[in-house]
């Protein structure tokens, strides 16, 4: 039984890790523009679609792969943000939210243009599973769990502590003044979209790997994120990695131990309940 | 002369849906037309809490789907009148709606949209799932008309009698939604997405209005729905998820927000535009979502919005 819950917990990781790479795109483009941008899961299952086709048409070594599908996963990452968020910034949140569900529906279309309606898996060589004491883990889950957290120390210590990071900070705080001190209000957005798409399509990559992408699976994805913004307070860092761990650990102990198809109902109401307890999440500011 | 020419308008827009199946020579233009009557009650519904409360809520079409699987499931296991399962479903909508509502309803702005969408996904899979009641993704076939069988005294078979029906309730429901726009309910309403601390301070309980406002959108909803299923005959939960409450946004968006012609036009907009755009095939998502990106950014008023600007411009300069 132990080693079951154990088991689950780390399962519960892997996926939490991706969901957290997921909401920290969403967390820092929320904080910045007030956005949610819906069409990051979209982008990100590109991101993975792109890998796919790389390694698999092409004959590509996965890494240099998962770069190149990095590369032009920002370059789309920035032309949303100057086509289409750009011209809303000053709209109320509704246009803008309308504005990230027609890019949505765009992305998908693309997606479903380029690379078919097929459920595509990433192909790894990772096929190893480790055991300790009992709980198995998969080479490749591993992996995932390693290179998320990776990603997500590297996201907070950018932030943290280089100039830019502060700079973002600045405007997610107050964006007026940060006018004022002399910051550059039109390259902040762009450095946001940069680094949210990269971790975008890194979480994309995961899903491909870890399990499939196919159309539909990226909205499923972006909803998970917002719910991990909710559980954890909207535009805090800290709070999306709590809110994702907490989400995907939830969710495998459910899918391990109550039902697997209602595993999505039951990360529900854990948030819902949350938001009951705490309106501005686990780690937001209480208001 | 100001009002004549409103009057004038409702009352052209009025002939020309009477006189619609005398001009539809395609029996699947028909078809579309029904359907845009039915997503004009569910888009007056929106409406009524994105439009005039500011609140957007992404769960109009889970409620869609608790109206059709209300009537449905009330007439096969409980073998009631389909005129009563009708009037049933909006009330049963109302319960799901109270229960959702009042969580949801502490949170504001982002958070509320989120939180109704994780409904949506909740009514979806448990749609989906809950296979002893709903069938699933199979679904529930041989949903009745009303009034009886083919030889009853109005034959809802029909696909014209259908559209007078559904057209009729569509003119009521809009009747409806005018009538609580127009009062003290709507005033507030408004004064909520305006300004909610003020509502709060000269000491309105918002929280009563914004419920009402919500209940109202989902028995809308409800009754919306339960038209659809017996409309169609069958009903899977493919229709009522996510995708479908974002129609509803859009639908108040594109038509106009906050006016009362602006889900009519809207419902109309998202139940044909998909259908021209079935030519350009995969593509279609891409036209769709441009459109809406556009449309968004050039005409934020929605198209009543705009036409009513037009019709001022011109009537002052002349």
């Amino acid at each position: 039984m132990m080693i079951e819950i154990i088991q689950q917990i780390i399962n519960g990781v892997a996926i939490g890790g991706v969901y957290v790479l997921i909401a920290l795109g969403l967390t820092t483009v929320f904080g910045i523009l007030g956005i949610a941008h819906f069409a990051h899961g979209s982008v990100s299952m590109f991101g993975g679609y792109l890998t796919f086709f790389l390694v698999v048409m092409q004959g590509l070594p996965l890494l240099v792969a998962i770069l190149i599908a990095l590369v032009v996963g920002v370059v789309i990452g920035l032309l949303i943000e100057i086509l289409a968020y750009r011209p809303v910034r000053n709209a109320s949140h509704i246009n803008a939210f309308i504005v990230a569900l027609g890019l949505t529906m765009m992305v998908e279309g693309l997606n479903l243009e380029f690379f078919g309606h097929e459920q595509v898996v990433i192909p790894t060589d990772f096929s190893h599973v480790y055991n300790f004491g009992g709980v198995t883990i998969p080479e490749l889950r591993l992996y995932v769990i390693v290179s998320a957290a990776v990603l997500i120390a590297a996201m907070t210590i950018f932030v943290d502590r280089t100039k830019t990071g502060q700079a973002i900070r600045a405007v997610a705080e107050n964006r007026d003044a940060a006018i004022l001190m002399g910051v550059n209000v039109n390259t902040i957005p762009l450095v946001v979209f940069s680094i949210s798409t990269a971790l975008g399509v890194a979480a994309g990559v995961m899903v491909g790997a870890l399990f499939a992408i196919a159309p539909g699976i990226g909205e499923g994805l972006v909803i998970k994120g917002f719910a991990v913004l909710i559980l954890g307070g909207l535009g805090s860092i800290p709070g999306a990695i709590v809110g994702g761990l907490v989400l995907g650990i939830t969710e495998a102990l459910a899918a391990g131990f109550v039902s697997s198809a209602y595993k999505d109902v039951i990360a529900f109401v854990v948030m819902i309940l949350v938001l009951l307890v705490r309106p501005s999440g686990l780690m937001g500011k209480s208001s | 002369m100001k009002i004549s020419a409103k009057t004038i308008v409702y009352l052209a827009a009025l002939i020309g849906f009477l006189a619609l199946p005398q001009l539809i020579a395609v029996k699947y233009y028909m078809h579309l037309s029904i359907l845009a009557l039915i997503w004009v009650i569910a888009a007056q519904g929106q409406n009524l809490i994105q439009g005039y409360t500011g609140y957007v809520s992404i769960v109009q079409a889970g409620f869609l789907g608790i109206g059709a699987y209300s009537t449905a499931l009330l007439g096969i296991h409980y073998d009631l009148p389909v005129w009563l399962t009708i009037l049933m479903a909006p009330i049963v909508t109302a319960l799901f709606a109270i229960c959702v509502g009042y969580p949801s309803l502490r949170v504001k702005g982002h958070y509320f949209a989120i939180v109704t969408l994780a409904f949506n996904m909740v009514i979806f899979i448990v749609l989906m799932n809950f296979t002893e009641l709903t069938q699933g993704e199979a679904g529930i076939t041989g949903i009745p008309k009303p009034g009886g069988g083919r030889d009853g005294l109005i034959n809802f078979h029909d696909r014209q009698v259908y559209y007078y029906f559904v057209l009729i309730m569509a003119i009521l429901m809009t009747v409806v939604a005018a009538l609580i726009a127009r009062s003290r309910i709507g005033q507030i309403l408004v004064s909520i997405r305006q300004n909610e601390d003020l509502v709060t301070a000269i000491g309105i309980a918002a929280w009563k209005y914004k419920l009402f406002a919500f209940v109202s959108a989902a028995m809308f909803a409800g009754l919306s729905g339960a038209l659809y299923a017996h409309y169609q005959s069958f009903i899977n939960p493919e229709i009522f998820g996510v995708a479908q409450s974002l129609d509803a946004i859009l639908a108040v968006i594109i038509g106009g927000s906050g006016t009362i012609a602006g889900p009519v036009v809207g419902a109309f907009f998202v139940v044909f535009l998909p259908e021209y755009l079935r030519f350009a095939d995969s593509y279609r998502l891409i036209i769709y979502g441009l459109i809406l990106i556009l449309a968004t950014i050039f005409m934020p008023r929605g198209i009543v919005g705009i036409v009513g600007e037009a019709w001022g411009r011109l009537t002052k300069k002349a």
